[in-house]
């Protein structure tokens, strides 16, 4: 995994005036990382700038040796994104279509992209979706068909946007061991501590800033103790963040 | 999404969409110059392959004339108006003839085939800097954010009624658009994470 | 480059979403169809140029035989109907607008209202009233007779127009990008 890594230095990030991230520096190379924090600490800031999606204001972000913000293509098969909102994510009106998009980015013809977005579908038992319009899915198999889209092209590191946010209970445990059985490397942001209990190393964000990094028993024991502290404060006058 | 295609395959359905085209424009010059017993046949054609269609086609395909009658009724009204009241036929006849056979066209085409006949139009644009493949994804992209938009715009709604007594009106103009512009950002960004436009 | 795409092809499926939402009452009752409208935003927001090219995508759309047009209509036949000028007249209208809110660099909510009387007014009905004439079997001057009903209705949209598009300004600056 460590020709993989995603490194920070020095990484801030800001818009419209505001900053958003500030001195991040991260070198992550395990197999499964999460990261943690409240409403608006700026976990998919920062997931936007690890991917490259956005460039950082200040400092350098290096994704298998390489700017993610300049080398797109290169980032095809490094990094791939699930987005908080499916929404945001989708691009098409069918789930065939959609499958076989990000396929034929990565230099398959329609015809073959189109075969093998059939054969996702058919290993998951999801054939008949091939047609279905993707806005008549509910939320939760909306994500799913975004993760199905992202697993296609097999890129070795996955950033997940709280992805268990829209699922019901079975799905989620469902995702969790169809997550625990890839190869690549998974890095999970949630606002929820139970999301990333089985991670190799856990981020707390707070504020743009990382306030904590370690092992996921001791950082999520302090997180889970400050957040029961702040919800049992009646005004949340630190919610403007 | 809904399209025009007709219900039932019929006959036409087989022809090559640039022949279908082609007929529509032939036909639609021609009508300029027709009168009299030339124009009635002309019509008689139209009527003809439409209800070569069968019961089921037919009725939609007059269904699909339906927008006309507002401009039926505002040609005659003025016609007699004008104390000549015949003079009516032959425009509605010429208005009829050229729409009906090109609505029948949009009926017996499926979309991939018009969308794909475009794309072969759009060709020689390609030197300008539009790809084929920019235009496609474009298509894609109305026809899935058509259904989402019409959704937001119904929550927009729902949002506003449940906050006010009057009814939303022009004031949710405002927050569609704004919702419209950031879907656009957010939908950039998506396309960036998987490789961009090409 | 991906931005100016999916402000096209958003912008194409606003017009749509305008034309088939249900009626906007304006003032007590008088409704209106907002798709002009949508032709007249794409400009004073997108600005000439991408204006322009969500409109030709709109209507291309249409067409091809989308149900996009308001009351749900689409298809070839249009093109050789009443409505053929206003059609063919859409995107220009959109580039006009665009390019006065562009070019005319006073208050957004003055510049995109010139934009919006000069495109989806002056130049849609010198597109949209030869159609008429022509389809219909009209003099031009009958034809722009027929036009005038609707008159008022588009004045109250440039005026609308201009207003969201002065609006934006203030919410999104960044968003604006016939003032980008
Ligand atoms: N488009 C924007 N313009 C300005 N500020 C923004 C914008 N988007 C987000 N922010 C600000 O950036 C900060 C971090 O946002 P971010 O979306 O990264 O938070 P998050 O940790 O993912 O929150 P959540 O748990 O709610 O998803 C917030 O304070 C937010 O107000
Ligand atoms: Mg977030």
């Amino acid at each position: 995994m460590a020709a993989s890594g995603i490194e920070l230095r020095g990484v801030a990030y800001a818009m419209a005036g505001k900053a958003i991230l500030s001195d991040i520096d991260l070198h992550l190379t395990e197999a499964r990382i999460g990261i943690v924090g409240r409403n608006g600490s700026g976990k998919t800031s920062l997931m936007r700038v690890m991917a490259g999606l956005v460039a950082p204001s200040v400092g350098t972000v290096l994704v298998a040796g390489q700017d993610p913000a300049r080398n797109r293509k290169a980032m095809l098969t490094e990094v791939g994104i699930l987005f908080q909102n499916p929404d945001h994510q989708i691009l098409f009106p069918t789930v065939g279509e959609e499958l076989a998009f990000g396929l034929t980015q990565m230099g398959q013809t329609d015809k073959e992209a189109r075969a093998q977005a059939r054969h996702l579908l058919a290993e998951v038992d999801r054939a008949h979706w091939e047609g279905a319009a993707t806005h008549t899915l509910s939320q939760g198999q909306r994500q799913y068909l975004c993760l199905l889209s992202i697993l296609a092209m097999q890129p070795a590191t996955l950033l997940l946007d709280e992805p268990f946010a829209a699922l019901d209970l079975p799905s989620q445990a469902r995702l969790r061991r169809r997550l625990a059985g890839l190869a690549q490397q998974i890095i999970t942001i949630s606002h929820d501590p139970a999301a990333v209990v089985g991670a190799d190393r856990v981020i707390w964000l707070d504020g743009g800033r990382v306030v904590q990094d370690g092992p996921p028993d001791h950082v999520l024991g302090v997180f889970t103790d400050e957040m029961a502290r702040i919800g049992g404060l009646d005004a949340d006058a630190d919610l403007s963040g | 999404m809904l399209t025009l295609t007709s219900p039932v395959r019929i006959w036409a359905h087989s022809l090559s969409a640039w022949v279908k085209l082609g007929a529509i424009c032939v036909f639609t010059l021609a009508l300029m110059q027709l009168e009299g017993g030339w124009l009635a046949g002309a019509v008689a054609l139209v009527l003809a392959l439409a209800a070569s269609g069968g019961r089921v086609f037919f009725a939609q395909w007059l269904k699909m004339l339906r927008p006309l009658w507002p401009f039926v009724a505002l040609v005659a009204l003025w016609q007699v108006w004008l104390g000549a009241p015949w003079a009516t036929f032959p425009i509605i006849a010429r208005l009829g003839a050229a729409v009906g056979l090109a609505n029948a066209v949009t009926m017996t085409t499926e979309l991939a085939e018009i969308l794909a006949l475009l794309t072969r139009l759009a060709r020689p644009l390609a030197r300008l800097g539009l790809k084929p493949q920019v235009l496609a994804l474009c298509v894609a992209l109305v026809i899935r954010f058509v259904p989402v938009m019409l959704l937001r715009y119904a929550q927009i709604a729902l949002a506003f009624r449940a906050r006010s007594p009057r009814r939303p009106g022009w004031r949710i103009l405002m927050p569609v658009l704004l919702a419209t512009l950031d879907d656009a950002d957010r939908v950039a960004e998506a396309l960036r994470a998987r490789g961009g436009a090409g | 480059m991906e931005r100016n795409l999916t402000h096209i092809a958003l912008f194409a499926a606003l017009i749509a979403v305008l034309g088939l939402i249900p009626k906007i009452d304006l003032i007590s009752g008088v409704p209106i169809t907002a798709q002009s409208l949508g032709i007249m935003l794409c400009g004073t927001v997108l600005g000439a140029k991408r204006g322009f090219l969500a409109v030709v995508l709109f209507v291309v759309l249409v067409a091809a035989g989308l149900p996009l047009l308001s009351g749900g209509r689409g298809g070839i036949g249009l093109f050789v109907g009443p409505s053929a000028g206003y059609l063919i007249g859409f995107p220009v209208a959109a580039f006009v607008a665009g390019f006065v809110v562009e070019r005319w660099q006073v208050r957004v909510g003055v510049a995109a209202l010139a934009g919006a009387v000069l495109g989806g007014i002056v130049v849609l009905y010198a597109f949209g009233i030869p159609g008429m004439a022509l389809t219909l079997g009209k003099s031009l001057p009958e034809a722009a007779l027929l036009a005038t009903p609707f008159l008022a209705g588009d004045v109250i949209k440039a005026v609308l127009a201009a207003l969201v598009t002065q609006a934006i300004a203030q919410a999104r600056p960044g968003a604006l990008l016939s003032r980008g």
